[in-house]
């Protein structure tokens, strides 16, 4: 479509160290459009957003609007242009009130005094045009989620706004909140402000968008007119890449016993009635889109959350895990999402990192340093962590061995259950692929293993079996060696589905 | 000598070689008159007593490292002096369980601290800081505002283990000071303290029991700050309510200079109780300078600042 006016992406490539988050991606958004932006995580979605922002500088390619180049260099060159933004994570004073809040940073004045009055009287016009019933004195931290997403839009909108960027603000709404947000949606629409829709739930993009463009990889895949394609079309271009072969043989038990067993397991919102089975020596997957609630069910059986309902079983004898401790002691282990924030002691040695977990499951009183050493030398040799000893501190040690520091640590324990959360995000291929033979030995030694990740590849290559999550409840099973990206896929984004 | 480099005490130790040094050079005395400040009576003072916040500064210096922050010691010497000095002269009691009570005293503190910060979960600054209240406030009732008068219920040449009554606070200091050293380095507790104090969210992760680490923290804290409160009102004489005033901060200061990062995570036993030598020995040379006296409070402060950022100075050279 070679016009002029819209909004326009030229080229716009990015990087980051090594990592090329964008490469060249150029398509155009017609002005007065509601126009989706889809793709799997890490696809470059995020970084062409903040891009759009003035967050992140590009470094080749070009952003047009009505035709004219737009330098975007800071948030507020963004704000000015009149490009508003909706993030998923909602950035809200919780301290300030509702005027407060959308005022915040560019508050109305005159000689320096804050002009109360004009702002709360501007919210509260703005606040009936969208049709949300708070009042501008409102503090923000007594609102709810729905309404603090609101408030964003709100916010937004204060100024001058021709293009509103939202990116998956559904996240941590309900159905009914959503079609609030979407009712709010269609009427700014009605009223000729552009949309940029960023989703993977495709019955939302759907729903309100005119055209889709699809981003694979850091590269552009197509656009398409919503009218044209079916929701399977836009998937397979989500995800219709080459697999990586698969280096594992299957998990054949033909005796299986359950190492794992989780019946009726709930803690609302999060999710509820989760009931699933891990056996001896499997892996099982367990997929699912941010917002799932799959980080919440491993942390839940982990003993760091109280359940509502529901029954854990390890070995086939019940456990009530109400600390993490308990569940160390019973044989569960987790390897947590955020290693740097969950994992990692930065204060102590690459070898009490090591050997913490295991010394703190046999207890005894004192420290044993020349054990300790000889045991921590294992681990590193064992899963070849590159480091410059054991005593040197972890952040002198790459990502990725920092990760299999967090990995290794826990295994040392030789646990029953191993319950792994996202355990190769933000590692290059090479550590991803060690992670995973380390992960099949655990397996093969006997453990159950339950991974919850949202990186299809890695779903697809490590699991022998595929549970799929949306929205807190279990959307359906797939055996590993039936599964496709597409089936995965659709299983996690479509309501109903089988 | 490398090894030693790298030990975070040494800076510390060489500071306070410098300290003496150069207060051995500013207050060289005229002719053949005796040295002011570089004696071994002056030595003893000096060590005796920076040892009643060194008792308290070990307690402090665990706080800190589990990434937590002690604000009442000062109030809790108060309340343990009062409690032991009240049962020793009014209620007559002997001289070792009076003062066993004290320490109790400081036990229930810590206890109650520990019960505010682990159940309630309230921050450490503002449980600490009520708890100061309460102990200084309850020192107060006890006591009516009257002086407990000790040494003259002190047997003249009052001995105890044999050893010169000045002699006992430096000892105290000592063994509890290689005590806890060694629990907090070479056993399973002192590494979880380090552990909490660094990431809490992955010690909780690692199965350490976070909740009994805070407790065990805050009644050391709490117990040593009893002990040292005992030692003050053996030293001074008397037990009385507004004992030790405004202490927990020098404390606090003294575990800092000696390493420990209010962050958490980091610091040593040793190094606070350098710190409260390093301070104890400006509080005794400072005053003899002539015309230093309105200084005093206002050098002490710059000292603290300079050293903490040498420090820092220091650990970016050395990483």
């Amino acid at each position: 479509m070679p016009s002029t006016a819209g909004l326009q992406f030229r080229d716009v490539s990015r990087s980051f160290g090594a990592v090329r988050a964008l490469r060249g991606v150029s398509f155009d958004v017609v002005e007065g459009e509601a126009h989706g932006l889809m793709g799997e995580n890490g696809a470059g979605k995020s970084t062409l957003l903040k891009i759009l922002a003035g967050i992140v500088q590009p470094d080749a390619g070009e952003i047009h609007w009505r035709g004219e180049r737009l330098h975007l260099g800071s948030p507020r060159d963004a704000l000015e242009r009149g490009i508003g933004m909706v993030y998923q994570e909602m950035l809200c004073f919780e301290n300030l009130t509702v005027a407060g809040n959308i005022f915040a940073g560019r508050e109305i004045t005159r000689g320096g005094r804050l002009r109360h009055a004009e702002m709360r009287e501007r919210t509260r016009a703005l606040l009936d045009e969208l049709h949300i019933p708070i009042s501008p004195d409102a503090p923000a931290d007594s609102l709810s989620t729905a309404y603090r997403q609101l408030l964003q839009v709100a916010r937004a909108l204060a100024f001058e706004c021709r293009i509103l960027v939202l990116d998956e603000p559904t996240t941590s709404l309900t159905d009914a909140e959503t079609d609030h947000l979407f009712a709010v949606l269609e009427r700014l629409k009605a009223r000729g402000t552009t949309l940029l829709y960023v989703s993977h739930r495709l019955p939302e993009v759907f729903r309100l968008c005119d055209r889709i463009t699809v981003l694979r990889d850091g590269a552009y895949v197509e656009t398409c007119a919503r009218r044209d394609v079916t929701p399977d079309h836009v998937v397979r271009a989500m995800v219709g890449r080459d697999l990586p072969p698969r280096t594992s043989a299957f998990y054949a038990a033909r005796d299986p016993r359950p190492a794992l067993a989780v019946d009726g397991l709930g803690r609302r919102p999060r999710f509820t009635n989760i009931s699933l089975t891990v056996n001896e020596g499997e892996i099982v997957a367990l997929f699912g889109l941010v917002g799932s609630g799959r980080s919440e069910l491993l942390e839940t059986i982990f003993g760091l959350y109280r359940p509502e309902a529901g029954r854990v079983r390890v070995g086939g004898r019940e456990i009530h895990v109400s600390s993490p401790r308990a569940a160390v002691a019973a044989g569960i282990t987790l390897v947590p999402e955020e290693r740097q924030r969950q994992g990692l002691f930065f204060n102590l040695t690459v070898r009490h990192n090591l050997v913490l977990p295991d010394r703190t499951l046999r207890g005894g009183l004192l420290v044993r340093t020349a054990e300790e050493r000889r045991a921590a030398q294992t681990l590193v040799d064992t899963w070849r962590i590159k480091t410059a000893g054991v005593e040197v501190p972890p952040d002198s040690l790459s990502g990725g061995n920092q990760q299999k520091i967090v990995v290794a640590k826990w295994l040392a324990t030789s646990p029953k259950v191993i319950l792994l959360d996202e355990p190769t995000k933000g590692v290059d291929v090479g550590a991803k692929f060690e992670i995973h033979e380390i992960i099949r030995r655990e397996a093969a030694r006997g453990a159950g293993c339950l991974v919850a990740s949202s990186d299809l590849p890695e779903v697809l290559a490590l699991a022998d079996r595929i549970i799929v999550m949306r929205e807190g409840v279990i959307q359906g099973q797939l055996s590993g060696a039936g599964a496709t990206e597409e089936s995965v896929m659709r299983l996690a984004t479509h309501k109903g589905a089988a | 000598m490398k090894k030693l480099w790298h030990l975070r005490e040494f800076s510390t130790v060489v500071i306070l070689l410098l300290e003496i040094l150069f207060f051995t050079w500013w207050l060289w005395p005229e002719g053949s008159r005796p040295h002011p400040f570089f004696n071994a009576g002056n030595f003893l003072l000096i060590l005796k007593y920076s040892s009643i916040y060194g008792i308290a500064a070990v307690g402090a210096a665990i706080v800190i490292i589990s990434g937590g922050i002690d604000l009442a010691p000062g109030a809790v010497m108060a309340l343990a002096g009062v409690v032991g000095a009240q049962l020793f002269v009014v209620g007559g009691w002997p001289l070792a369980p009076a003062m066993a009570a004290g320490v109790l005293v400081g036990f229930a503190s810590g206890l109650l601290t520990s019960g505010l910060i682990v159940a309630i979960r309230l921050p450490p600054f503002i449980a600490t800081l009520g708890v100061m209240g309460i102990t200084r406030g309850l020192a107060f009732i006890i006591t009516e505002g009257q002086y407990f008068d000790v040494s003259s219920r002190l047997v003249g040449g009052w001995r105890p283990f044999g050893l010169p009554a000045d002699w006992v606070a430096p000892i105290i200091l000592l063994v509890l000071a290689v005590i806890f050293q060694i629990l907090m380095t070479a056993f399973q507790w002192g590494r979880s303290v380090f552990a909490v104090g660094g990431n809490e969210t992955a010690a909780l992760f690692s199965g350490i029991a976070v909740p009994w680490v805070k407790t065990s923290v805050y009644v050391i804290s709490g117990a040593l700050a009893a002990v040292s409160g005992i030692v003050l009102v053996l030293v001074q004489g008397q037990g009385k309510a507004d004992l030790a005033t405004g202490y927990e901060l020098d404390i606090i200061a003294s575990s800092v200079v000696g390493g420990a990062s209010l962050a958490g995570g980091r610091g040593s036993v040793i190094g606070a109780v350098l710190g409260t030598l390093i301070f104890g020995v400006l509080r005794n040379a400072l005053p003899q300078i002539p015309g230093a006296t309105f200084y005093d409070r206002l050098i002490v402060g710059l000292v603290v600042i300079v050293i903490v950022v040498v420090d820092q100075l220091l650990l970016k050279k050395r990483a």
